[in-house]
């Protein structure tokens, strides 16, 4: 049987290998995630390895609760208690702060919105970095810099240059160039910057802080020895004691989840729909090929094959096209892997990685994915072979019988139906956990997906029947023929063009949704700003140093400034940023959107209360009047009584509170400030104030000043490099589905081959046969391209108004959509070259004698 | 396999390998019911090649279908080498195919893929069984295709297609034979290759052949002929000549 599975393989080797790509661009994709995102995992292992290689013991602060984004500081004092321990040869504090270096003018700092990190330099003994040329920095005023830096600037040893700090600009005087590790690895990528403990700590405001302290062992001690030596010393509840090791791993796992997890997690999504899309080729056909093949099964049957030979048959032919497509899939996903970095690394998401990397792990999963849909795909089609009778083979012109299931196909679909639409309303109306929500959701839509495509047959003939009219017109007696052909067969039309659905109904429901997001921004600066300008500090995170508002300020044609701090607290378990305003400026620069209280109330706001974003107040289930315990990343906790609520999703999205009361909870080295509402005195021209504002704030480099216009435009291009990448991704989908066009295409010419053979003789052209088959496709085309936009439609509206209260709006993006269904009509005549070309090609005695 | 048995259709000889009692096979209901057969009553004893004629419609492919039990009748049984084929599941009866029928099709039904000579092990390789290599040896000598044997169905004319597919239905060894028009798509001189690889495998191979036939010439290498009208059999004859068929044939019609 294996034998007879093979060789119908290889006398089918087009239909084969058409539908081994449908399947194998999915296992490319999964397979190439895993490849980078363990490229990605091990390059931070590696990263922080190197770091911690000289490193036995490590002390840090331990937060009240986690939260990755946010550093924690802890008292340099203790250093003296780890000295004491025994076994210690050396112990030093250390601090990681975010800041670059300028050369000649030119900010040496990340692109991209990755930070750039200022690191204390510790004694060589502990220090991961090496100097290659001069040496590491001592003396206030001095630093040394990446290789990366000095390769990109030019800089050299001894050379003075600026250090854009949180304090403002410092001048300092490289003493030497640094290299990390063994220099095959880098962190922070090109922007490290060595600087003194103390400079460090004055610069940032950390004065008598630390971010670790470092301890090296005697020779003869272990670090877990000296862990428990130092722990011992350290008897605190709030310090934590890790090997260096220990430290590694964490470090690279807290980095993992940031980065590494999204990308994998976000990647997979995408790979998935690439898998569906192939299911529903793969499905499509076997389904075709059973059909076609309804003598050779019944014959097999009357000459005593049984019906678990035949499902064998068909079963086995799809498992061996789903291993050798996953197989050339897993290899072709080192190459995708290989593409995305350089990808990420174009768009400035530069990412660290080492050498390929396919583990046994990609390459199971990757088999079991491809083989595993390619088989389920084929079962289907491989039960309806089982129900072909013996008989069949003798009777001419004998088709396959239509199952039970088919029968009820309506029934099931709708009820597949509503259970998608089920599932799609509690992923967006339930709160549960969010990762729960979106499986959920993503689950609903693959629901709603599968029953489109299972009713779809059934407007086939009527939209066919539409299509035709201008399709005649256009192309005559060859158009009418290709909508015949199209309506033909509707269920295998319909599956096929559900194929391209699913790709272009994303793409539209991506443009709903990112549109969406970028309008919910864009929007609420629009709505709820009613300054001129806003000042933030460049990079994430970052404080605005506390200067800022004085020199704005003092700006002529300035007319109110506010400042806006904030920070992470939990409350209830729940991460939320808390906001300090200043209660007598913030009403001139924001309008808010009251659903209880009035500007009045901020006005008068005072210590001891706080105003709550209406989504997070349903969230911690307040009300006005109510009191909310809030704990700080610092450790200290407040209480607040809610004075008001009001709605605003994306600019004062949390708690918020007078600059007073915010200060107690701030973490060592924030100054409560990261972002300054500039108004203008009314009349005066803005560009003028702007770039006076910009002139002022020279001096702080990390400070960025912006229109609105211009903070708008900064949200769009973000906006467009998500929707670029997005795009990139579905396009594989969408190609998948092309290949299932040409493949439906060139089994049902295939099947026509007499057919076409008798079109030739009586007169129809080369021409007029690629016209006809062309158009086959293109109503294919259009039949999936209406429906995916119709789908991604409701599947954008519905999320948008499911997320309305986080700030969502939908927009019908009327042009792309023009776009969308002009590309899938283009699509559709791509798909048809191939497929006409075969069925131009045909000699047409032949044609007409085959059997 | 006496001389005796050649010319008098055996009716109740206990070696009968096909027996079919009162079988009756009605299509469609009311106004458009259609008896295809309508009281059939026959038995193939072991070593005979019969033939079934009649005109268009008469029953013929109906009856043979029933016989191989490819299709249930609406009342009546049918014995195949002993063994009652109503109430057998599909398994069953599957499994009665693989071991005790062999079927000729009209059109050839070779797999394109398989040369010949795999086309004729299949059978045995679905059972899982390995033919006897004298055996497959006699039969492939038989077929004449000498080294044609490796090649593909397109490459062969319709003649050796049809005798390969003869081939193949006898590897097996199986209790009878079924053929349905096996010459109905071969011209003259082809099909007398076919109809004497057939006769060949009732005289020297002890084989039971029944087929149903269009064609005179066919059922005149025949060692009984059976003639169907309207579902009944209205003769029952031994061994006649193509001219004696004909007779027959145009008093029915
Ligand atoms: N599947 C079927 N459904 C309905 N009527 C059938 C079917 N098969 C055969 N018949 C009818 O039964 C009668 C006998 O058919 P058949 O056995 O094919 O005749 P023959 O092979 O002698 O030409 C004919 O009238 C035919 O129309
Ligand atoms: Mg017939």
């Amino acid at each position: 049987m294996i034998g007879l599975v093979l060789r119908g393989l290889s006398t089918r080797k087009l239909r084969s290998a058409l539908t081994a790509v449908a399947i194998l661009l999915g296992v490319t994709m999964i397979s190439g995630t895993l490849v980078l995102t363990d490229q990605i995992d091990r390059a931070f292992v590696q990263i922080f390895e190197q770091g911690n290689s000289k490193i036995d013991v490590v002390v840090k602060q331990k937060p009240p609760f986690k939260d990755d984004q946010t550093e924690v500081y802890l008292n340099a004092d203790l250093v003296t208690a780890v000295r004491a321990a025994d076994g210690v040869q050396i112990a030093e504090p250390y601090i990681q702060v975010q800041g670059y270096v300028i050369v000649d003018g030119k900010p040496m700092d990340q692109t991209g919105g990755a930070p750039s990190f200022v690191f204390s330099s510790v004694s060589e003994a502990l220090n991961p970095y090496t100097p290659i040329e001069g040496r590491l920095p001592t003396a206030s005023g001095e630093i040394a810099i990446a290789t990366q830096i000095a390769e990109k600037s030019k800089a050299k040893v001894g050379q003075s240059v600026t250090l854009a700090t949180q304090d403002g600009i410092k001048p300092v005087k490289i003493v030497g160039i640094v290299q990390y590790g063994d220099g095959t690895t880098s962190l922070g990528g090109s922007t490290t910057v060595l600087a003194p403990l103390i400079d460090v700590q004055n610069w940032w405001s950390l004065q008598g802080k630390a971010s670790y302290i470092y301890a090296k062992a005697k020779d003869g001690v272990s670090a877990d020895e000296l862990k428990a030596n130092v722990r011992a010393a350290l008897p605190q509840k709030d310090v934590i004691v890790q090997t260096g090791k220990e430290n590694a791993d964490e470090q690279a796992s807290v980095l993992n989840n940031l980065i590494g997890k999204i990308i994998r997690y976000a990647l997979l999504a995408f790979a998935g729909v690439a898998v569906l899309v192939g299911a529903f080729i793969i499905y499509n056909t076997f389904s075709i090929t059973v059909a076609q093949r309804t003598r050779e099964f019944a014959m097999l049957r009357t000459i005593g094959a049984s019906r678990r030979q035949i499902l064998g048959t068909v079963v086995g032919e799809a498992f061996i096209i789903g291993l050798v497509a996953s197989v050339i899939g897993i290899g072709l996903g080192l190459v995708f892997a290989w593409g995305l970095n350089k990808l990420f690394g174009a768009i400035g998401f530069g990412l660290p990685a080492t050498g390929l990397i396919l583990s046994w792990q990609t390459v199971a999963v990757s088999l079991a994915v491809g083989v595993g849909i390619t088989v389920l795909a084929s079962i289907f089609p491989a039960l309806r072979a089982t129900k072909i009778a013996p008989i069949a083979a003798l009777r001419e012109g004998a088709t396959l019988p239509v199952g039970r299931f088919q029968k009820l196909t309506p029934v099931i679909a709708i009820v597949i139906a509503v259970l998608g639409a089920a599932g799609m309303v509690f992923g967006l109306t339930s709160d549960a956990d969010t990762t729960s929500r979106l499986l959920t959701l993503a689950g609903g839509a693959i629901l709603i997906f599968m029953a489109v495509a299972m009713l779809a047959r059934f407007i086939v003939r009527p939209v066919v029947g539409v299509l035709a009219v201008p399709i005649t017109k256009v192309a005559g007696g060859v158009g009418k023929l290709a909508s015949e052909n199209a309506a033909r067969n509707p269920a295998r039309t319909a599956v096929t063009a559900a194929a391209l659905m699913i790709g272009i109904g994303l793409v539209v429901f991506v443009t709903i949704f990112v549109g969406g997001l970028k309008e919910s921004f864009t929007g609420a600066i629009d709505t709820s700003l009613k300054s001129d300008v806003t000042v933030t500090a460049r990079g994430f995170g970052g404080s605005l140093p506390a200067g800022v508002l004085g020199a704005v300020k003092a700006v002529p044609g300035v007319q109110t400034a506010s400042p806006v701090g904030g920070t992470v607290v939990q409350v209830n378990g729940q991460s939320l940023a808390l906001i300090g305003v200043d209660p007598t400026t913030i009403t001139d620069v924001y309008k808010f959107d009251w659903n209880t209280g009035s500007d009045t109330v901020v006005q008068n706001l005072g210590a001891g209360k706080a105003l709550v974003e209406d989504n997070i107040a349903t969230s911690l289930k307040v009300k006005p009047g109510g009191t909310i315990k809030v704990q700080s990343i610092n450790g200290a906790t407040a209480t607040f009584t809610v004075a008001g609520t009001y709605t605003d999703p994306s600019i004062l999205n949390g708690i918020v509170v007078e600059q007073s009361a915010l200060k107690p909870l701030l973490q060592s080295n924030a100054t409560g400030l990261n972002t300054v509402f500039v108004k203008e005195v009314p009349g005066s021209n803005a560009d003028t104030v702007q770039a006076a504002i910009e002139k002022a704030l020279a001096g702080y480099p990390t400070a960025q000043v912006q229109s609105n216009a211009q903070q708008k435009e900064q949200v769009a291009s973000g906006v467009n490099t998500i929707l670029v990448i997005f795009y990139a991704l579905l396009a594989l989908s969408v190609m998948i589905s092309l290949f299932g066009i040409v493949n439906t295409l060139v089994l049902s010419i295939f099947e026509r081959t007499r057919e076409i053979g008798m079109l030739r003789s009586v007169g129809t052209t080369r021409r007029q046969l690629r016209a006809m088959i062309r158009w086959e496709a293109v109503i294919t085309s259009i039949i999936g391209g209406v429906l995916g936009v119709l789908l991604g439609i409701m599947f954008g509206w519905a999320v948008c108004k499911g997320l309305e209260s986080e700030g969502l709006s939908f927009v019908f993006p009327t042009v792309q959509i023009v776009i969308f269904l002009v590309l899938s009509i283009v699509a559709g005549i791509v798909a048809a070259i191939l497929p006409a070309r075969r069925a131009a090609k045909l000699d047409v005695l032949e044609a007409l004698q085959y059997e | 396999m006496s001389t005796d048995m050649k010319t008098t259709p055996g009716t109740t000889a206990t070696d009968a390998v096909v027996v079919a009692t009162d079988l009756t096979k009605i299509y469609g209901e009311g106004d458009s019911e259609v008896r295809a057969l309508d009281g059939v009553s026959v038995s193939f004893p072991k070593g005979q090649l019969a033939a079934v004629m009649g005109p268009s419609g008469s029953g013929k492919s109906t009856l043979m279908h029933i016989l191989a039990g490819l299709d249930q009748p609406t009342s009546g049984s049918v014995l195949v080498d002993g063994t009652e084929l109503a109430g057998l599941n599909d398994q069953k009866l599957t499994l009665l195919r693989r071991d005790k029928i062999g079927f000729v099709f009209q059109f050839f039904n070779l797999l394109p893929m398989l040369t010949a000579k795999e086309n004729i092990e299949l059978p045995m390789k679905i059972a899982g069984s390995t033919p006897d290599p004298e055996w497959q040896a006699t039969l492939v000598e038989a077929t004449g295709l000498g080294t044609r044997m490796s090649h593909k169905p397109a490459e062969l004319s319709g003649g050796q297609q049809q005798r390969v597919a003869v081939a193949r239905a006898l590897l097996s060894k199986p209790a009878v034979i079924f053929g349905d028009e096996p010459t109905g798509n071969l011209d003259s001189k082809t099909s007398s290759e076919v109809l004497a690889l057939l006769r060949r495998a009732v005289d020297e191979f002890g084989q039971t052949v029944i087929m149903v036939t269009h064609d005179a010439s066919a059922a005149a290498i025949a060692d009984r002929t059976l003639f169907l009208r309207d579902g009944k059999i209205v003769r029952d004859a031994g061994h006649l000549s193509a001219g004696e068929i004909l007779d027959t044939i145009k008093t029915l019609e």
